[in-house]
């Protein structure tokens, strides 16, 4: 009997991985490789990514973390916005918004900035063509903390004249 | 009991309709706007929902007096959609079109505010606005230059001074024009 449940098992489990290419990765990485495979240029990643968005979690206290970052040099092929727009937005998947986008036709310049809420934060997902450089960002974002943090370099008027008359 | 619950449900959602429905929604883009957008050699799109306002003025918390002013504009806005078109020569849109845009955004309540037209050039500038119950709910711009058109529509109670608070946010700094330009039109007029 043991030995009739394994073959469902090992069936399921052989399934799965076929399921998941058919369907085609989305998200972060699925974003990353359709631009590599369409524009024929390879992503540089950072290493140790997981430690460095750990960190920022930790030094923003919970403000920013989930961080991903993937940067193409040398990217020389012409971009369709529009093309480029509709792949990040397929790759994405409904849930994300776009917000901002921005394409210059001449200038090779693109921007498109995508948002999600998850609960109290939300995320955002950035793809910025500047000339021959091209970078995907996603990233998760808690306003009120990061507000707090952003807060404490924040310097009002009346508190710099109390500085400059107590330093005179 | 049963009934009871029922009637209370439907009464309950009879109650949510009204409201539920003065809800008000971001239109999709024009089927121009795609025309537009084709020929332009510079895009600017800017959709910011009811979520994303939500999202934006929580950045708003601070001592600041006019942040904090903007952050009270923002929570009552229903959603901003601004769009941006740059063409390198003349004569990438017509008439007609524009005259295509401005029915698909301001048609049945919205009344106009703002009417420019410069025959030599071909300008035009137009500001409506929608009100109900005695408030503006909507206001909706469109600014026409010979290379270059511009969108902005605002859902939600707005008056045109609150359009420089908004210029600060990314992307609506093209608002600050439009204010300067309906203050001109504003003054010529109170002048004549």
């Amino acid at each position: 009997m043991k030995r009739l449940l394994i073959f469902p098992i090992v069936f399921a489990a052989l399934l799965v991985p076929v399921a998941v290419l058919a369907s085609g990765s989305g998200g972060f990485d699925g974003v990353v490789s359709s631009i590599e495979s369409r524009y024929h240029v390879q992503a540089t990643r950072i290493p140790f990514m997981g430690v460095v968005s750990a960190i920022a979690r930790t030094a923003t206290q919970n403000g920013v973390g989930n961080m991903h970052v993937a940067e193409f040099e040398h990217f020389i092929e012409p971009v369709d916005g529009n093309e480029l727009n509709r792949m990040v937005e397929q790759k994405l998947g409904p849930d994300w918004n776009r917000m901002i986008r921005e394409t210059s036709r001449h200038g090779n310049e693109q921007t498109l900035i995508f948002v999600h809420p998850e609960g109290n934060r939300m995320g955002m997902f950035i793809v910025n063509l500047d000339g021959h450089e091209l970078d995907v960002v996603q990233l998760s974002v808690d306003p009120d903390q990061l507000n707090k943090q952003l807060g404490q370099y924040e310097h009002h008027p009346r508190e710099n004249a109390k500085d400059e008359n107590a330093a005179e | 009991m049963k009934n009871r619950i029922i009637a209370f449900i439907f009464a309950a959602v009879a109650l949510a309709m009204p409201a539920l429905a003065q809800t008000a929604q971001l239109p999709a883009p024009s089927p121009i706007e795609k025309e537009l957008a084709a020929r332009a050699s510079n895009v600017s799109e800017v959709t910011l929902d009811k979520n994303t306002l939500a999202f934006a003025s929580r950045f708003m918390n601070g001592k600041d007096k006019d942040k904090d002013t903007t952050k009270q504009l923002i929570d009552g806005l229903e959603g901003i959609y601004v769009r941006d078109y740059e063409f390198d020569k003349e004569g990438q849109f017509t008439t007609e079109q524009i005259e295509q845009l401005r029915t698909y955004y301001a048609r049945g309540e919205w009344s106009s505010i703002v009417r420019e037209r410069d025959r030599k050039t071909g300008e035009s500038t137009d500001v409506m606005v929608k009100v109900a119950n005695g408030k503006t709910v909507g206001m909706f711009i469109l600014d026409v230059e010979p290379k270059e058109v511009s969108i902005v529509l605002i859902l939600g109670p707005i008056r045109m001074e609150d359009l420089n608070k908004l210029k600060n946010i990314s992307g609506l700094d093209a608002l600050s024009g439009v204010e300067i330009k309906t203050k001109d039109k504003e003054k010529k007029d109170g002048e004549q």
